[in-house]
C-alpha cells in the first residue's frame, strides 16, 4: 500500500504534479538529446578516425615517433608478408591494407602544384574509404595508372574524371621519377587544405613510381574498434617472438585529437548533467517543500497511530522517486519523439575547417537513457530529502492542533 | 467475524494509570497550566466521558493518555509501565499496539478509500494481506459501511467518515481508544448514532472508551463522568473509579 499511497499522493494536486513532471521530462529529455548527440559525434569520429588509420596500424618505430629520414623506415615485402600472414590469423581481423605516401609535384603544360599522395592497397575493409567521399571510381576499381584526386586539387588543375595528368617525386634513393596517370575520380575530405593536395592510388603504382616494394604502413581492419588494443597487444607479443622489428599503434593512440574530443564531450555531457540536476533540483524542491508540508495533520495522524519517522521520511522520498521515475519515463519518450523528428529532417552540418557537410544522425540506446534516468530520479530523490525529513521531525501534537 | 471480545475476560483491570500530570506551556514569559497535578485510572472496559469547556484542557489530557504528548511532570503508566523513560520507538509502538485514536476532524488519509483507511493501522503493525482484509471487512461491517468501502472520505458524510474513524481505531485490536470530540462536527442525530456505536463496541468487546467532550449530550453514554475545569479533574457520577482532583 505505501506505493499505491505514494502514487495517490503524487496525482494529489494535478497543476503542482504537471509542472513538476513537465520540468523533469523536459530536463530529462534536454540531457537525453545531448548524450544521443555526444554519442553519435563521438561514434562518427571513431569510425573517422579508424577509417584513416585502421583499426591497428603497423609500422616502423621510427615512422610513428616522426625519425624517419625520407624512405628509410620502409617495410620490407618479405616482412609484409609474414605481417599479413600473422594478422590475419587474428581473431575479428576484416582485412589489411598497405600504404605508402608521397609528395612531389602533379600538373600538365599549364603548370603544376603540389601533391601528396596516398598508395593504398584497394581494399573494401581497411580503410573502407567512406572518409574519402569518393565519386566516380574507387580504388578498388582503378587500374595502376589511375588516380583519384581532392576535388580541390582537380579543380585548382583544371582537370576532370578521364583527363591525364602528370606525377613528379623522388625516388627512394633520391632520383627524379615522374609518371603519368588518368583521373578516375575525385574525393571529397574533411579538411579542406588536405583536399587541396590529396591524391589516392593504387599502392602498386606508388611502389613502381618510387621505385620498391616496400610499404610505409600496414593497414588492419577490425569488425570491432574495440577489439583494437588486445589485437595490438596479441600483434606485439607475436612481433616479439617472430623477431619482427615493427611498432604496433590502435587507432586511439594515433588519433590524439580523438582522445581531446573524448575529453571535451565528457566535460561537455557533465555539464549539461549538472545543469539538469539542479533545474530538476531547485524547481522540484519548492513544489515538494509546499505538498509535503500541507500534509502535516495527515502526518500527525500517521505518527499518532504509529508510524515511525522513518516511515514517514520513507515515505516522502518513495513520492519524490517516484515523481522523478514518472517524469524521467515521460522524458525518454518525449526524447524519443524529438529523435525521430530529428533525423526524419536529415539535418546536415560542415564542421568547422571540413569541407564535407556530414548528417547528424542521433540514436537513443537504453545505455544513454540511463545517466538522465538516474541523474533526474537522484535530484528529486535529493528534492524530497528536507521537506521529508522536517515532515518525519514535525511535532505530532503541533501538527494535529493547526489541522 | 469481529476483532472478538478480547478483553472482556480482563473487565475491571487497570490499564491505564496517570499521576500527578502536570503540563506547562511558555507563553512569552509566563507559564501556563494546561493540566495541574491530575490523577486518572482507567480500567478496562470503562467508558469515560471527560467533560469541559474549550480551552480547559482536554486535548492536553487526551494527547498525554494517548503518549502523543509527554507531561511536564507526572507520570503515566500503561499496564503498570512507566512511559516517561520510553523512547520515541517504544511510545510509536505503544500507540500502534494497544492504543485507537479518533479524532474530532475524523483525520482520515484523503487519498485513500474507507476500507484503505481501516487497513492503515494492520500496515503499521505488517499483519499479512489476508488476515487485514478479513478484519477491515469484519469492522466495516461492524460499523455498518460494508457498501461504502470502496469510497474516498470525500465521498462520505461527516457520521460515515467518523464511523470510518472508529473502525480503523479499533482495527489493530487497541486496549483502549481515545476520542477526541468525536461529534464535534456533525449534526446531533448523526452525534447520537456515532456515540451509540461506540458505547456498543465499548460493551460488546469491553475495549475501554476515554472520550472527551464539551457537548453535555455525549456524557449520558458515560459509564463514569469526568469533569475537567483549568487544567483538574472532578470525578462526576458513574462507577466512580479514581479519578479525582489533586
Amino acid at each position: 500500500m505505501e506505493l499505491k499511497l505514494a502514487l495517490r499522493n503524487v496525482f494529489r494536486n494535478r497543476r503542482r504534479t504537471v509542472f513538476s513532471l513537465t520540468v523533469i521530462a523536459v530536463g530529462t529529455a534536454v540531457f537525453l538529446f545531448v548524450l544521443a548527440y555526444v554519442g553519435e559525434s563521438l561514434l562518427s569520429q571513431r569510425l573517422s578516425s579508424a577509417c584513416e588509420t585502421g583499426a591497428v596500424q603497423i609500422a616502423d618505430e621510427r615512422l610513428f615517433a616522426n625519425q624517419t629520414n625520407g624512405y628509410d623506415a620502409l617495410i620490407p615485402a618479405d616482412v609484409q608478408s609474414r605481417v599479413v600472414d600473422l594478422v590475419s590469423k587474428q581473431p575479428g581481423v576484416l582485412g589489411t591494407s598497405l600504404e605508402l605516401d608521397f609528395a612531389g609535384l602533379i600538373g600538365d603544360a599549364n603548370g603544376s602544384t603540389l601533391i601528396i599522395g596516398r598508395g593504398l592497397t584497394p581494399c573494401d575493409c581497411v580503410p573502407n574509404y567512406e572518409c574519402y567521399a569518393i565519386e566516380g571510381k574507387t580504388l578498388a576499381d582503378a587500374s595502376p595508372r589511375e588516380g583519384i584526386l581532392g576535388k580541390r586539387l582537380a579543380a585548382k588543375l583544371g582537370v576532370g574524371t578521364g583527363d591525364s595528368i602528370n606525377i613528379a617525386t623522388g625516388t627512394v634513393s633520391g632520383n627524379f621519377t615522374a609518371a603519368t596517370v588518368t583521373v578516375v575520380g575525385e574525393l571529397a575530405y574533411s579538411l579542406g587544405t588536405v583536399e587541396e593536395q590529396l591524391g589516392l592510388f593504387p599502392v602498386a603504382f606508388v611502389q613502381r613510381l618510387l621505385k620498391t616494394d616496400g610499404v610505409e604502413r600496414i593497414l588492419v581492419g577490425l569488425d570491432d574498434l574495440n577489439k583494437a588494443p588486445q589485437l595490438a597487444d596479441s600483434l606485439r607479443t607475436a612481433f616479439a617472438a617472430e623477431g619482427i622489428p615493427l611498432g604496433v599503434r590502435t587507432w586511439q593512440e594515433l588519433s590524439t585529437g580523438y582522445a581531446s574530443s573524448q575529453s571535451f564531450f565528457a566535460a561537455f555531457s557533465g555539464l549539461a548533467g549538472i545543469s539538469v540536476f539542479a533545474l530538476v533540483f531547485f524547481s522540484v524542491v519548492e513544489i515538494l517543500t509546499i505538498s509535503f508540508l500541507e500534509r502535516t495533520r495527515e502526518v500527525a495522524t500517521t505518527r499518532a497511530f504509529g508510524a515511525s519517522r522513518w516511515r514517514v521520511f520513507r515515505g516522502f522520498l518513495l513520492e519524490g522517486a517516484m515523481i522523478g521515475a514518472i517524469g524521467a519515463v515521460i522524458g525518454v519518450i518525449l526524447a524519443s519523439g524529438l529523435v525521430t523528428v530529428f533525423n526524419a529532417a536529415r539535418i546536415t552540418w560542415t564542421p568547422p575547417g571540413s569541407a564535407v557537410p556530414q548528417a547528424i544522425h542521433l540514436s537513443l540506446t537504453l545505455s544513454t537513457a540511463l545517466m538522465p534516468l538516474v541523474t533526474v530520479v537522484l535530484a528529486t530523490l535529493a528534492s524530497s530529502v528536507y521537506p521529508a525529513w522536517k515532515n518525519a521531525r514535525l511535532s505530532v501534537v503541533k501538527a494535529l492542533q493547526t489541522a | 467475524m469481529g476483532f472478538g471480545s478480547r478483553f472482556c475476560h480482563v473487565r475491571g483491570a487497570k490499564f491505564l494509570d496517570a499521576q500527578r500530570l502536570t503540563k506547562t506551556y511558555r507563553v512569552g514569559s509566563e507559564t501556563v497550566y494546561a493540566l495541574r497535578d491530575v490523577n486518572f485510572v482507567a480500567l478496562q472496559g470503562d467508558f469515560v466521558v471527560i467533560n469541559g469547556p474549550s480551552g480547559s484542557g482536554k486535548t492536553t489530557f487526551l494527547n498525554l493518555m494517548s503518549v502523543i504528548d509527554r507531561p511536564t511532570s507526572g507520570e503515566v503508566f500503561i499496564e503498570s509501565q512507566p512511559t516517561s523513560t520510553q523512547s520515541e520507538g517504544q511510545l510509536a509502538y505503544l500507540r500502534k499496539t494497544k492504543i485507537g485514536l479518533v479524532f474530532q476532524s475524523f483525520n482520515l488519509i484523503p487519498v485513500l478509500s474507507a476500507a484503505e483507511n481501516v487497513e492503515y493501522p494492520l500496515l503499521l503493525q505488517r499483519r499479512p494481506k489476508p488476515e487485514r482484509q478479513e478484519r477491515v471487512a469484519a469492522l466495516l461491517a461492524e460499523v455498518g459501511l460494508s457498501d461504502l468501502a470502496r469510497r474516498r472520505p470525500n465521498e462520505l458524510s461527516g457520521g460515515q467518515r467518523q464511523r470510518v474513524a472508529i473502525a480503523r481505531a479499533l482495527v489493530s485490536g487497541p486496549m483502549i481508544v481515545l476520542a477526541d470530540e468525536p461529534t464535534a462536527n456533525l449534526d446531533s442525530k448523526t452525534g447520537e448514532a456515532v456515540m451509540d456505536l461506540m458505547r456498543r463496541l465499548n460493551e460488546e468487546h469491553c475495549v475501554t472508551f476515554i472520550v472527551v467532550t464539551h457537548d453535555p449530550a455525549v456524557s449520558r453514554y458515560a459509564g463514569r463522568r469526568v469533569r475537567i475545569h483549568d487544567g483538574r479533574l472532578e470525578e462526576g457520577e458513574g462507577n466512580g473509579v479514581a479519578a479525582s482532583a489533586s
